[in-house]
């Protein structure tokens, strides 16, 4: 009861600060430190759990929420917030994350925290600078620096990969990227997400105070995405060979989504002619009334979420119709090679000295920052492949530790499974259960996609119980298998 | 990596290599090899009187603008006469030869020289001077046997730090199969050794006593002491290949074997543990041990060799990969299997060829490229070597188009074989013009039809274009995303094919 009296006044507190603007020195009461303690996964020891310690930066933005950006919170361990750049460190608690949109908010219990502290306000309009501040914490003293407007773009986020808009900012600054925020006349204009050389990139708040609205009310489904493939209309001769005659504009489609009927979806040779009202361009570009040209990827979010029904209006050969496409979400596990595995620890399974993952971009992200030059390339391809013989994930042997049991297959790693004792594998829970039965000769047969260096390798059924218990033992490992 | 002493010694002469300040520690090297020199007898001529210096211009062409070629490249490097007033040498030392000159040991002439054979696979060819009469009063050196591990061995050539003769010497440090980098998807038997060997050396003899026991070729990058030569039996299989007037290269059976260690696996397939026999994991489509072989299939022996389960055999008392077994033979000629099969033991030959199905794989030489263009669209087929063009051989992959065109060239044929293409073509860029300025592709990208037409090899391309009566040509292409189209209005692009090519200076349209 006490807490909740505090946060009512808090409230009262925070609405007071929202109608008068805090002046550019008062983001030290709004502006909060976060101490984020996650665990990092260990591509060729998925059962280590090492973790990392990383600081950043949120904004206080209503009676006990501080907003951040999602970065090394999904698999945090403890999360603690600072005010005013230095002191004590509260304990503090994720309150809700959503890694497609980068978005998160905290809370923390203890009413000292929010004693003092304001809520900001973030900006309704879009603004184009020219000229920003940016704020941060450093070295316990509040920063502000200019940055430079750059320009409204659409890509995917940081974690995600459902495309949405983004600004750009140019800094002279060093290590940004850590949820700072953008500010101007007193109102926050984004959060910072990353940052390459001097260009920056930022949430809009736009974008920001669109999802936290959604996910208030209850009816934020995710992020969605456009899951057909198309190509800019700039060529008119394509553009005739399709039916199409007059200037140039639309997007052709070139690969069709997972939905096959064409009375729903878009089919390749289609020329997307306007997206839920918006005309596209020959750029494949519409033109946003509050970000200016964008490409039409963007209407996938811009006044929708997934499952949302948009309005497609095609050139389909010599007629020209109107489709409802529902825009389906945004998930990781619909990739064949996940880019990113939030919810749950690692999962592996080690069997007779084996080591088998799920194929996935984390464990492929192993090889460092240059993994796309450095990780095996055959593996890699899995990522621009569609699904697998029916099969929508990847199991792969990762390493061999080596045991009596193993003997000869030392160097047999980084082939993606087929089959098991003649089961398709597509999980590890394939494998568990195809592990059950062994041939008649006693032995698990292991097969192996065409292509990698090995073809089979197999292990002695009556034996292999007692070898993984060896290994486990042997190697240190707290279980032969996480699910 | 490793990388070829001789023609990557590019620019380098050995001036240019003294400018870079390499003269004293190079030089230092003469000397001793000199001091240590090979012993002869008196009443002979130094074996280094057979010793060439061997100068090359060479052009090579540009896989991507396949109508172009660089700037003419100058280089140096070794080789010795060998019987019929020839003389042998790596293959990369003359690769690309535009003119090929040789200096004979303390001659102050340029003799001119050419080709007869070249074996880009083993990295060895044979020369002709124009005038062969001028090695008249050489004595032709003479082939001993492979050098045994931990003997001496002395290099002879010419490598960067001077312009005279260099001996080193140094002991053969072991013998196995290794990557041969010329061709780049070639693994021959090999030898290593600690005598230094440097640019320029390439296509030197390595000599023990006064007889060649290799062929010196090759290095890694970061290996210090580690050079490599080719071993005798791969030069005398090079020399009786060419015998017939022909190359035809080192055969392959299209087999992959795997060690045979495991006692589960020996148990299945009926096999005690002996340490013999190795397991056949794979067998290439169509190739030549696939009319004989099975998965699983254990190779007792190859070509009389005892095959251990570690899929090694020994070899004049080394233990080298079964491979070399599968090396001996010629093109055409058989190689005896003994084979263990479902409890009992079968004798099986294979007929053994010279694979060309991986050419484009690997990188290739003396041939320029083949093209096609129209309307100032570039076709050429898919190679290593275009793909090299490409930049940083680690390259990353975050470039889809990149992906899929690795993909195709170097994974597709054991994937799915049904799906290769002969000759994969790409568009390799656009030479810009009204007629095409609206594509969204500059190129580097897969073709996969014109105008219905499914492209095979570049004359279906030139077929799917000449033989179209329709308005527009319509092209489609192989991307990741499954088909990107571009369509050109087919009269406009016939009009506007000789200016483009008269704009950019280009002679012929094809090359095919």
């Amino acid at each position: 009861m006490k807490l909740l009296r505090f946060l009512f006044r808090f409230a009262a507190i925070g609405l007071c600060a929202g109608a008068v603007l805090p002046a550019q020195s008062e983001w030290e009461y709004s502006l909060v430190s976060i101490e984020v303690t996650s665990k990092v996964y260990d591509a060729f020891q998925p059962w280590n759990d090492p973790t990392r310690a990383v600081r950043k930066h949120g904004l206080v933005i209503g009676p006990g929420e501080v907003l951040t950006t999602a970065q090394n919170l999904p698999t945090h361990t403890l999360v603690r917030l600072q005010k005013g750049g230095r002191g004590r460190w509260y304990d503090a608690r994720v309150t809700w994350w959503d890694a497609q949109s980068n978005l998160a908010l905290l809370t923390a219990d203890s009413p000292a925290f929010w004693e003092g502290l304001q809520a900001a306000s973030l900006a309704e309009a879009v603004s184009r600078g020219p000229d920003f501040e940016l704020i941060r914490w450093r070295d316990g003293n509040l920063e502000e620096r200019r940055v430079e407007f750059g320009q409204f773009t659409v890509g995917e986020g940081v974690l995600g990969f459902a495309p949405h808009v983004q600004m750009e900012v140019a800094a002279d600054l060093s290590g940004l990227g850590w949820a700072e925020p953008i500010v101007r006349e007193g109102r926050v204009l984004g959060l910072t997400t990353h940052s390459n050389g001097r260009v920056c990139g930022v949430l809009p708040a736009a974008f920001i105070r669109r999802v936290l609205a959604a996910h208030r009310a209850g009816t934020f489904t995710g992020l969605g995405y456009f899951d057909f493939t198309w190509q800019a209309g700039g060529n008119p001769e394509l553009l005739k060979e399709l039916g199409l005659e007059g200037p140039s504009r639309g997007g052709v489609v070139n690969r069709a989504g997972h939905v096959t009927d064409p009375e729903k979806a878009p089919q390749p040779r289609d020329i997307i002619l306007a997206v839920d009202g918006f005309e596209v361009d020959s750029e494949g570009d519409y033109l946003d009334p509050d970000f200016g040209h964008l490409v039409l990827e963007n209407l996938a979010n811009r006044a929708h979420f997934a499952g949302d029904t948009v309005k497609l209006r095609l050139r389909r050969g010599a007629e020209e119709r109107t489709i409802d496409y529902v825009v389906p979400k945004a998930r990781f596990t619909d990739e064949l090679v996940p880019r990113e595995v939030f919810g749950t620890p690692p999962v592996y399974l080690v069997t007779g000295g084996l080591v088998f993952q799920p194929l996935t971009q984390p464990f492929l992200r192993g090889w460092g920052d240059e993994w796309r030059k450095y990780a095996p390339f055959r593996l890699q391809y899995y990522q621009y492949a569609d699904a697998h013989d029916h099969r929508d994930s990847l199991v792969v042997l990762t390493g061999v530790l080596p045991d009596a049991i193993n003997l000869g297959y030392q160097d047999a790693d980084l082939s993606v499974l087929d089959r098991v004792n003649g089961r398709s594998i597509a999980t590890l829970t394939d494998l568990a259960e195809a592990l059950k039965t062994a041939s008649p000769e006693g032995v698990h047969r292991f097969e192996f996609m065409r292509g990698h260096n090995l073809q089979r390798l197999l292990l002695d059924a009556a034996t292999l119980d007692e070898a993984t218990r060896r290994v486990v033992e042997h190697y240190g490992l707290p279980a032969a298998a996480r699910f | 990596m490793k990388y070829l002493f001789g023609h990557a010694a590019g620019v380098e002469t050995p001036s240019a290599v003294r400018a870079r300040g390499w003269a004293m520690w190079l030089g230092a090297l003469v000397l001793l090899g000199c001091a240590w020199g090979v012993t002869l007898r008196a009443e002979e001529a130094p074996p280094e009187q057979a010793v060439v210096q061997i100068l090359t211009s060479s052009q090579v062409p540009d896989f991507a603008s396949p109508w172009r070629f660089e700037p003419v490249m100058r280089s140096s490097g070794t080789g010795f006469v060998i019987a019929g007033r020839r003389i042998l040498t790596n293959a990369h030392v003359i690769a690309w030869a535009k003119q090929i000159l040789v200096r004979r040991y303390q001659d102050p002439r340029l003799l001119t020289a050419r080709v007869v054979f070249a074996g880009h696979d083993c990295d060895l060819a044979v020369l002709e001077l124009e005038e062969p009469a001028q090695l008249a009063d050489v004595k032709p050196l003479q082939f001993g046997e492979l050098p045994p591990v931990q003997s001496t061995v002395v290099t002879c050539g010419y490598p960067a730090g001077g312009d005279q003769m260099s001996f080193t010497r140094g002991v053969v440090s072991r013998i196995e199969v290794q990557p041969y980098a010329h061709a780049g998807n070639r693994a021959l038997l090999a030898v290593q050794t600690d005598a230094a060997i440097n640019p320029g050396n390439s296509g030197g003899p390595v000599f023990q006593g006064d007889k060649v026991v290799g062929v010196a070729f090759q290095g890694i990058p970061g290996l210090q002491n580690a050079g490599f030569f080719i071993p005798p039996e791969i030069v005398e299989h090079f020399l009786k290949d060419i015998a017939d007037g022909h190359y035809d290269g080192f055969p392959q059976a299209g087999v992959t074997l795997e060690p045979l260690q495991n006692p589960a696996y020996r148990r299945v397939l009926g096999l005690v543990d002996d340490g013999r026999g190795a397991r056949v994991d794979s067998l290439r489509f169509g190739g030549p041990a696939a009319q004989v072989l099975r998965p699983d299939d254990v190779l007792l022996q190859a070509g009389g060799y005892p095959v251990g389960s570690d899929g090694m055999i020994p070899y004049q008392s080394n233990r080298v990969a079964v491979g070399v077994a599968f090396q001996q033979p010629q093109a055409g000629e058989a190689l005896r299997l003994s084979v263990f099969r479902e409890g009992r033991t079968l004798e099986v030959d294979i007929k053994m060829e010279a694979y060309a199905g991986d050419r484009l794989a690997g990188r290739q030489y003396d041939e320029p490229p083949r093209y096609f263009i129209y309307a100032g669209l570039i076709f050429t087929p898919l190679s290593a070597n275009y793909l090299e063009t490409f930049g940083d051989p680690g390259r990353d992959y975050l470039w889809k188009g990149l992906a899929e065109l690795t993909y195709q060239l170097y994974h597709l044929d054991t994937e799915a074989p049904g799906a290769v293409r002969p000759e994969p073509v790409v568009l390799s860029g656009i030479l810009p013009h009204a007629v095409n300025a609206d594509f969204a592709l500059r190129g580097r990208v897969l073709v996969n039809r014109i105008n219905g037409v499914r492209i095979e090899r570049l004359e279906d391309v030139r077929r799917a274009l000449l033989e179209n009566h329709g308005a527009r040509h319509l092209i489609e292409f192989n991307t990741p995303e499954h088909g990107m189209l571009e369509a050109l209005d087919r009269a406009a692009a016939s009009a506007a094919h000789a200016e483009i090519l008269r704009i950019y200076g280009i002679v012929s349209d094809q090359r095919l």
